[in-house]
C-alpha cells in the first residue's frame, strides 16, 4: 500500500494559525460574565489529619461566595486522589476551596480560613517507609497502585543488610512474573551484571497549569479544562462531579501541554464546577499556579530497584532478573514499576527473566503517567548496563543492542508467549548505525581535545504503542463534505489531525474538503481514546478506518440504490460514488448524503450498530439524520502487543575541568511503522528527545526529608532543557515499515523518544568518562564534577528525593 | 506542499465564536461567555475590557485614598499601535493588564516568575517577561503583544515560518516564541543560527520544538515568507 | 503552602530623581521596599512573604541610567541594564569583564529588564529561606539547610556563620575583580564603599548579601581605570545553558607585562560564600610568576584550603579549583 494520497504526506495541521496569532483559547483565557475567582487552602504540612476547618472568617469578608470542603464533593476509596483532602498526604495537598468575586478577595479568605490541622509523621523515601517501624505515608498502609490494594507492607531488617554498601534491598515483592530457567540461564552466561540503582521522579511541568473555569445551566456543568482528550476523560470528570456524563459539557480545544498528566481526568479539573454548584451557577475561574501545578499537576514515578543481567559470549541476554520498587506518591499513582518489566523483556527478549516489583506511598506529590511511564525509567537504568557488558565482553555497542532486540517474531508477556503487531528495532539500530556513521563515532570515544572529551553512547526504548476496541464516527453531509468527529485532545502532536486523514484517505476525499470536529463533548464526538500513551496514532486510525468504510460501504450500497445494480458495481471516485464500467452512472457524495437522510435506517445514523460505546452511540443519536454517517467500532484483528520503538545515537564534547558538556550530536530512529505525517513525527522525534536530555541531566523532584517540602518548584529549579541544550547537530529518521496490524500500517512513538535520548545521553557521558556508571539519575552536574576529581559522591546510594 | 482544512467548533448555541467587536478594534479579542445565573447562554461576546465584573485585581481595599506623590492609577497605555486608558492598581503586573482588562489573552502566563518566556511581550523594541513587570513601569513605552503582530490580516513572516516548520506543539509558549522572534529580527534581520539561539533562549517549550522554532527564524530570516507589504512586526 | 501569585495590595511610587527616591525612602523607612528591574522582588511579592505597604520603583530616575567615561575610569547608573552592559562599547573596550559576565545572566528578557544594581544586590537564592520558612536570614532562629539530611547542595562551602546561603550574582565578582567603587546615598549623604565591604556575610548581617540599609541608595557604580584593559576571565558553571544560577562563578582581571610575568591581579568566586570571595592566595600565587599549568593548579587548589563541605556541596570544591585554575591559566586580553 505505498500508493497513499494522505498518509505519509505533510500537511498544515488546522489549528496553527491560531497557535502562532495568539488567538488560541485555552482554558485560562475564557472569561464568562458574572465569573468568579477560585483559590484553593493548601496543606502546608507534608502529612496532617484535618481536625477541623472554621470558615466563618472567611465568610465575612464581603465578595466571598462559596467556600467547599471536603464535605461538599464526592468521595472515593483510597488511595484513589481524592478532590479535597481530610488527610493531606502531600504538602500542596488542597483542603478547602474558595470562590469569591476577585482573587485578592480569595486569597485573603483563604488566610481567613482556620484548618485545624494534625501534623502526621511524613516519609518521603520508599526505603524508608519499607524498613520495620518504618512511616506510611497514609494512614490506611504505603503500599498501592490500580490493582493493588492499599496495605502495610514492611520488610526485614534482614532485607536490609547490605544497604549501607549500596545494595538494593530486596524483600517480599507485591507482584513477580517469570518465565523459563533463569537458574540455568545465568550459568551459562560469561558475564553477569549485577547493579542497585535509583531514578528520580520528575515534574511534569506542563506550561499551561491545570487552569480550568466551569458553570451550570440547566443541570449541566459546563467545564472548561487542559485534557488529553474531550471524550475519553469524559466519564472521569462525571464521576468527580457527582453527576452522570451526559450531564457535563467538556471543553478542551486545546492542552497547553500534557505529557501523560492530562490523559485521564484529576481532581483539580472539578473543583471550579464544584465552587460553582454552590455559588448558584455562577461561572468560576481557577487560575492555577505554578507552584500548585508543581504539587498537583502530577509526576513521573522514582524507581530504586536491581538488576542482574547475564550476557552469552556473543552479548545475546540469557537471564534477566529485575526489581524495582516504586516512589508512588501518596496516592493511587501509576504502573511504571510493572512497565519495567515488559520494557526489559519487549526491548532484550531474555531467554529467562524474572520481574519482581512493588509500589510504595510517599508524602510526595502524586504520581502519574509521564512519557514513557516506567519504560523510560528502565531505558535509563538498563541501557547502561547493556554498555558495561560490551566492555567486559568485548563486544560492539551497536551489536550488544542489535542482537538482543526484537523483530516480528519477538514475544511478549509474562508466560513470553504473547505476539508483537511488527517490531524493528533492530531495523533501526542498523539504520542509525550507518545515518550516524557509529563505526567512526565509536573511534572517537575517548578523544581528548584539550579539557575536553569525546563520549558517545546509544540508546534504546520502547512504549506500547496501541489500543483497540474503540469507535469511529464520520459524517458525508449534503454540503458534500466529511466530518470527522475526533475525541482525540490536541496536545500538539497533531495526531488529532494527522489520524482523521485515514477516513479521507479511504474514502478519497480530497483534504480540504475534511472537516475535523473536535474541542469539546458536545460537538458530538465518539468513544475514542485519548492524546495519550503513544496510542493515539495506531488507535485513533483504526477506529477512524471502519468508521470510514462503514461510511464506504452505505455510499457503494446507496449508489446501487439509486442508480441500479449491486453494489458492488461501483467505486468511489473524486468524492463521487461512480459505476465500475459505465460512466454515465455516478453520483456526487453530496447527493448521496442526501439520499442517506432519506433513506434514514442505518444510512444516516437512525439506526446504529449495538457494539459501540454509549457515549458513541448518544453522539450518534443526536447526529442521526443529518447525513450518511459511518460509525463503527473498532474490531480489526490484531495478534498482540504493538511495540512503538526508538534507537538513539549520541556524541558528547565533556570539559574534564568543570564537568560541562555540549551534547554535539543526536540522531533517533523511530520504528513507527508507516510514518504517518513525517513533519509532526519530526517535532516529536526532536522534541521528546529534548525532554529525555532534560530527564537524563537536570529533572528531578528533591525533599527535605525533614521538613517533607519540595526544593525544587519553579522551572530554575527544576530546569527543563532550554535553547542552548539542543544539540549541534540534531536529527532523526524512522525505519518506515508498516505495522501488520494496523490498517494503514501506523503505530505510536511519542514515548520511547524520550527514554532512548536519556539513555544515549547517560551513556555518553558514562563514555566519555571512560566507562565510569552512576547508576543513578539524573546524571547531574555535581556527580559528574566529583567522578572527574574521583572524589566520593555526596548522595547517598539509592536514597530517593534528594539532590 | 500544505493542505488546508478547517476546524468545527460547533454550530449550536453553545458555540464559542471569534468576531471582533465593531467598536474595540483589535484590543478586544476576548472570548467572554455571556452568562447569568438565570438566563440562558445565547452566545458568545467579544468585549473590551471595562464589561462584566470579572476582578482578577479589583479589591475592597484598593478604593483607598492614595498618599500624595503616588501613582496615579488611570494611565495611558499604547499597545498594539493604540492607546488606551486603562485603571491599573499599583501593583498590576502588565501580563495581568493586558489579559484580564484588555483581553489580550495571546499573552501567556505559565511560570508567572519571569522563567519561562510565555508572556513575552516587546516593550520599546526589546523583549520583557510581561509577569515581572508592573504596569505603571512600562507606562509610556510601546507595548507589541502577539495581537499586534499581524498586520491587515496578514501574517508576519516569523508566524508563517513557523508553520511551515511546525514550530508550535502544544501552541502555549507560542506567542512568546514568536515575540522573540519578530524582535530579534528587527534589530538583526540576518542573525547566525548561534545569535537566534541566545536571542531566543529565554523562552522555555516544554514540549522541546526548539529546533523547529529555531529553524523557523532562520527561515523567516532568510526571507522565505517575506511580507507583501508592511514592516516587520 | 500559601498562596501564590496574588500580589498583596502597596502603594507604588515612581520617583523621577535620586533627590525624591531619597526623600521617599527617609519617609517611609522600613515599609519600604525599592524596585528596579522586578525580576526578583515581584516573585517575593506573589511569594506574598515580602509585604511592603510602599514600594518605590526606581526605574524612572534617568540619573541613574548609562554608563560614562570619567578621569578615573567609568560610572555606572545602577538602572543600567543587563543588556546594555552586555553591549556597551566602552565596556567592551576596556572592561570586558562585565560584558560577559552580563551575558551570562539569565536569559535575555530577564537581561532587558534587569539592572546591575539589581543584579548586584540581589538576595540569597537558598530555597528554604525562598520557602518562606522562619530561618535566620528569615529573623527566625535556625537554618534547615545546615543540617543531618538538608538539601544544600548549592548552599556555602566558606564562611558559614548559622546561615549557609551563597552569593550567586554573576555581576558581584566581576565587582571584586575590577575592584568597583560602590556609591550609596542616603538622607544623610553620600558614601563610597570598595566591593569588598559592600557585600557582606552572615558575620556582620545575617538578613543581608550588602551592607545597604531600607534607607539607602546605591546610585552608581565606579571602576577604577587601573584595571582597564587588563587580561579578564569569566565563567560560569550551572545545571543547564540558560536562566540557572551559578554553581560556582568565577572573575578574574589579569595584568602582565611584556614578558608575561604576572604584575597583579584580582580574582574573585561566586556561589561559594555568602559574598563573592576574593582569591587572595591565588593572586599572590601567581604575582610575579609566569603562570603555566602547574601554578595554574597550585593557584586553584590552595584557594579551596579552609572550605567547609555540607552535605551535598563537596563538589564545589573541586570545581572552584579548577575555576580558579582556569581563570589564572586562560584569561584573555
Amino acid at each position: 500500500m505505498a500508493d497513499y494520497r494522505l498518509v505519509g504526506k505533510n500537511f498544515t495541521p488546522p489549528d496553527m494559525i491560531a497557535k502562532v496569532t495568539g488567538t488560541a483559547k485555552f482554558s485560562e483565557d475564557f472569561q464568562a460574565e458574572g465569573m468568579l475567582h477560585a483559590k484553593m487552602v493548601l496543606s502546608p504540612m507534608p502529612h496532617a489529619r484535618v481536625r477541623n476547618i472554621d470558615t466563618s472568617a472567611a465568610l465575612k469578608i464581603k465578595g466571598v461566595v462559596a467556600i467547599i470542603t471536603p464535605d461538599d464533593v464526592p468521595q472515593f476509596p483510597p488511595p484513589v486522589d481524592p478532590i479535597l483532602y481530610r488527610e493531606p498526604v502531600f504538602a500542596g495537598a488542597p483542603i478547602a476551596a474558595v470562590a469569591a468575586e476577585s482573587e485578592e478577595i480569595a486569597a485573603a479568605a483563604v488566610e481567613a480560613i482556620k484548618v485545624d490541622l494534625e501534623q502526621l509523621n511524613h516519609v518521603v523515601d520508599p526505603l524508608d517507609s519499607l524498613y520495620p517501624g518504618g512511616v506510611n505515608a497514609f494512614s490506611g498502609g504505603n503500599v498501592a497502585n490500580v490493582k493493588l490494594p492499599l496495605q502495610t507492607v514492611k520488610w526485614t531488617a534482614k532485607d536490609f543488610a547490605g544497604f549501607d554498601q549500596g545494595n538494593m534491598p530486596l524483600g517480599k515483592p507485591s507482584e513477580e512474573w517469570h518465565y523459563g530457567d533463569l537458574d540455568a540461564g545465568f550459568a551459562k552466561a560469561k558475564v553477569i551484571i549485577e547493579r542497585s540503582f535509583q531514578t528520580a521522579g520528575t515534574s511534569h511541568h506542563t506550561m499551561e497549569t491545570r487552569s480550568n473555569m466551569a458553570y451550570w445551566q440547566n443541570g449541566k456543568c459546563y467545564v472548561h479544562g487542559s485534557m488529553q482528550s474531550q471524550s475519553f476523560v469524559l466519564p472521569q470528570i462525571a464521576r468527580m462531579l457527582g453527576v452522570k456524563p451526559a450531564d457535563v459539557v467538556f471543553i478542551a480545544e486545546y492542552c497547553g501541554g500534557g505529557f501523560g498528566s492530562k490523559g485521564n481526568a484529576y481532581p483539580l479539573v472539578v473543583i471550579s464546577g464544584h465552587l460553582s454548584k454552590k455559588a448558584n451557577g455562577r461561572p468560576v475561574m481557577l487560575r492555577v499556579s505554578r507552584e500548585e501545578e508543581y504539587a498537583n499537576g502530577s509526576a513521573r514515578a522514582g524507581f530504586q530497584g536491581w538488576a542482574k543481567i547475564g550476557f552469552a559470549e556473543d552479548g545475546r541476554i540469557t537471564a534477566l532478573d529485575i526489581f524495582v520498587v516504586q516512589d508512588n506518591g501518596p496516592n493511587i499513582g501509576f504502573w511504571d514499576f510493572r512497565n519495567a518489566g515488559e520494557t526489559a523483556q519487549v526491548v532484550y527478549q531474555p531467554e529467562a527473566m524474572r520481574w519482581r516489583g512493588t509500589a510504595v506511598l510517599t508524602n510526595t506529590p502524586p504520581r502519574g503517567p509521564q512519557r514513557g511511564p516506567g519504560e523510560n525509567q528502565t531505558a535509563m537504568t538498563i541501557e547502561p548496563l547493556l554498555d558495561e557488558a560490551a566492555r567486559k565482553l568485548g563486544v560492539d555497542r551497536l551489536e550488544i543492542r542489535r542482537i538482543n532486540a526484537p523483530d516480528n517474531d519477538g514475544f511478549e508477556g509474562e508466560d513470553a508467549k504473547g505476539k508483537l503487531t511488527s517490531a524493528y528495532l533492530k531495523d533501526a539500530l542498523v539504520k542509525g548505525g550507518q545515518l550516524f556513521d557509529w563505526e567512526a563515532k565509536k573511534k572517537l570515544s575517548g578523544k581528548r581535545n584539550g579539557n575536553k572529551v569525546i563520549g558517545v553512547g546509544i540508546g534504546s526504548a520502547f512504549h506500547a504503542a496501541g489500543s483497540n476496541g474503540f469507535d469511529g464516527l464520520v459524517r458525508i453531509l449534503p454540503d458534500g463534505k466529511l466530518y470527522v468527529h475526533s475525541g482525540v485532545g490536541n496536545l500538539g502532536t497533531y495526531s488529532y489531525a494527522s489520524t482523521s486523514r485515514v477516513p479521507a484517505e479511504v474514502l478519497g476525499y480530497k483534504w480540504e474538503n475534511v472537516v475535523i470536529v473536535h474541542g469539546r463533548s458536545d460537538n458530538h464526538l465518539p468513544w475514542m481514546i485519548g492524546q495519550f500513551g503513544s496510542n493515539t496514532t495506531y488507535t485513533a486510525s483504526r477506529g477512524n478506518y471502519v468508521a470510514a468504510v462503514d461510511a464506504k460501504t452505505k455510499l457503494l450500497e446507496i449508489g446501487a440504490t439509486v442508480m441500479g445494480g449491486a453494489a458492488t458495481d461501483y467505486d468511489l471516485k473524486d468524492e463521487r460514488v461512480v459505476h465500475k464500467t459505465d460512466a454515465s452512472k455516478s453520483l456526487s457524495f453530496a447527493d448521496a448524503a442526501k439520499k442517506a437522510i432519506e433513506l434514514g435506517g442505518k444510512y444516516s445514523g437512525k439506526d446504529l450498530p449495538p457494539d459501540i460505546n454509549p457515549l458513541t452511540k448518544a453522539s450518534a443519536t443526536a447526529l442521526a439524520g443529518s447525513g450518511l454517517m459511518g460509525v463503527a467500532k473498532d474490531k480489526l484483528p490484531k495478534r498482540g502487543l504493538v511495540p512503538g520503538l526508538v534507537a538513539g545515537f549520541c556524541m558528547i564534547e565533556l570539559d574534564r575541568e568543570t564537568g560541562q558538556f555540549e551534547i554535539m550530536e543526536y540522531l533517533g530512529v523511530a520504528d513507527c511503522g508507516t510514518v504517518l505525517h513525517p513533519e509532526g513525527l519530526q517535532t516529536q522525534m526532536l522534541g521528546g528527545s529534548m525532554m529525555g536530555f532534560g530527564l537524563a541531566t537536570t529533572e528531578r523532584i528533591v525533599y527535605d526529608h525533614q521538613l517533607g517540602l519540595p526544593a525544587n518548584v519553579q522551572f530554575d529549579q527544576a530546569k527543563p532543557k532550554t535553547y542552548l541544550d539542543m544539540p549541534k547537530k540534531f536529527s532523526w529518521s524512522a525505519v518506515d515499515r508498516p505495522d501488520r496490524d494496523n490498517p494503514v500500517g501506523v503505530k505510536g512513538i511519542g514515548e520511547p523518544i524520550m527514554g532512548a535520548a536519556a539513555s544515549a545521553l547517560i551513556n555518553a557521558i558514562a563514555d566519555a568518562l571512560g566507562g565510569t556508571y552512576f547508576h543513578r539519575t539524573p546524571v547531574v552536574r555535581d556527580m559528574i564534577v566529583n567522578a572527574l576529581a574521583d572524589r566520593p559522591q555526596s548522595y547517598k546510594p539509592l536514597q530517593a528525593n534528594t539532590m | 506542499m500544505a493542505e488546508d482544512c478547517r476546524i468545527a467548533h460547533g454550530g449550536d448555541a453553545h458555540a464559542l465564536h471569534d468576531h471582533p467587536a465593531a467598536s474595540d478594534g483589535p484590543l478586544s479579542e476576548i472570548v467572554r461567555i455571556k452568562a447569568s445565573r438565570r438566563s440562558f447562554i445565547k452566545g458568545v461576546i467579544a468585549s473590551g475590557a471595562t464589561l462584566g465584573a470579572t476582578g482578577y485585581l479589583f479589591r475592597a481595599s484598593s478604593a483607598q485614598a492614595k498618599s500624595v506623590g503616588a501613582v496615579e492609577r488611570l494611565i495611558s497605555l499604547n499597545v498594539n499601535g493604540q492607546t488606551r486608558r486603562v485603571d491599573v492598581l499599583p501593583y498590576e503586573t502588565l501580563a495581568n493588564t493586558l489579559r484580564y482588562k484588555l483581553g489580550l489573552t495571546g499573552t501567556k502566563l505559565s511560570c508567572d516568575r519571569g522563567e519561562c518566556g510565555a508572556c513575552t511581550v516587546i516593550a520599546d523594541g526589546i523583549t520583557i517577561y510581561s509577569c515581572t513587570t508592573l504596569t505603571h513601569a512600562v507606562a509610556g513605552k510601546k507595548i507589541t503583544t502577539i495581537e499586534g503582530i499581524a498586520k491587515g490580516g496578514e501574517l508576519h513572516p516569523v508566524q508563517k515560518a513557523f508553520i511551515a516548520e511546525i514550530g508550535p506543539q502544544c501552541g502555549f509558549c507560542t506567542p512568546g516564541q514568536v515575540l522573540s522572534a519578530v524582535a530579534l529580527l528587527q534589530v538583526n534581520p540576518h542573525p547566525t543560527i548561534e545569535e537566534a539561539r541566545r536571542a531566543m533562549s529565554g523562552n522555555l517549550c516544554r514540549c522541546g520544538s526548539y529546533n523547529q522554532y529555531l529553524a523557523g527564524v532562520m527561515r523567516a530570516a532568510k526571507g522565505d515568507f517575506a511580507s507583501t507589504g508592511g514592516s516587520n512586526g | 503552602m500559601m498562596i501564590k501569585d496574588v500580589i498583596p495590595g502597596f502603594e507604588l511610587y515612581r520617583p523621577a530623581t535620586i533627590a525624591d527616591a531619597i526623600a521617599l525612602l527617609d519617609e517611609h523607612k522600613a515599609d519600604v521596599w525599592k524596585l528596579a528591574g522586578g525580576n526578583d522582588s515581584l516573585s517575593w511579592f506573589k511569594d506574598r512573604i515580602k509585604r511592603p505597604k510602599v514600594v518605590i520603583d526606581l526605574t524612572g530616575i534617568t540619573e541613574m541610567q548609562g554608563v560614562k567615561e570619567t578621569p578615573d575610569g567609568i560610572e555606572i547608573g545602577t538602572l543600567t541594564k543587563i543588556s546594555e552592559i552586555e553591549k556597551d562599547p566602552v565596556i567592551n573596550k576596556s572592561y570586558k569583564l562585565l560584558a560577559e559576565a552580563a551575558s551570562k545572566v539569565a536569559s535575555p528578557q530577564i537581561r532587558n529588564t534587569g539592572t546591575i544594581g539589581g543584579n548586584v544586590s540581589q538576595d540569597a537564592r537558598c530555597w528554604y529561606y525562598r520557602s518562606g520558612l522562619p530561618c535566620y536570614r528569615a529573623g527566625g532562629n535556625t537554618c534547615f539547610s545546615d543540617t543531618p539530611e538538608g538539601q544544600n547542595r548549592e548552599h556555602a562551602i566558606f564562611d558559614a556563620n548559622r546561615c549557609v546561603a551563597v552569593s550567586q550574582s554573576d555581576m558581584a565578582p566581576t565587582m571584586i575583580a575590577l575592584d568597583a567603587k560602590m556609591v550609596i546615598r542616603n538622607a544623610k549623604g553620600d558614601r563610597v564603599v570598595s566591593a569588598e565591604e559592600f557585600f557582606v556575610g552572615p558575620k556582620i548581617d545575617i538578613r543581608r548579601l550588602t551592607q545597604l540599609q531600607p534607607e539607602d541608595l546605591l546610585v552608581a557604580i565606579r571602576i577604577p581605570k587601573e584595571w582597564a584593559g587588563a587580561r579578564f576571565y569569566f565563567e560560569k558553571v550551572t545545571d543547564r545553558a540558560t536562566w540557572d544560577f551559578a554553581l560556582v562563578n568565577v572573575a578574574a582581571a589579569v595584568q602582565t607585562d611584556a614578558s608575561g610575568t604576572v604584575s597583579n591581579s584580582r580574582i574573585a568566586v561566586g556561589g561559594v560564600a555568602a559574598t563573592p570571595r576574593r582569591c587572595g592566595v591565588a593572586e599572590q600565587t601567581i604575582k610575579g610568576q609566569k603562570v603555566d599549568q602547574s601554578l595554574a593548579e597550585l593557584a586553584g587548589k590552595s584557594e579551596t584550603r579552609g572550605a567547609h563541605p555540607l552535605n551535598y556541596n563537596a563538589f564545589k570544591i573541586p570545581l572552584m579549583a579548577n575555576l580558579v585554575m582556569r581563570a589564572v591559566r586562560d584569561a584573555q586580553a
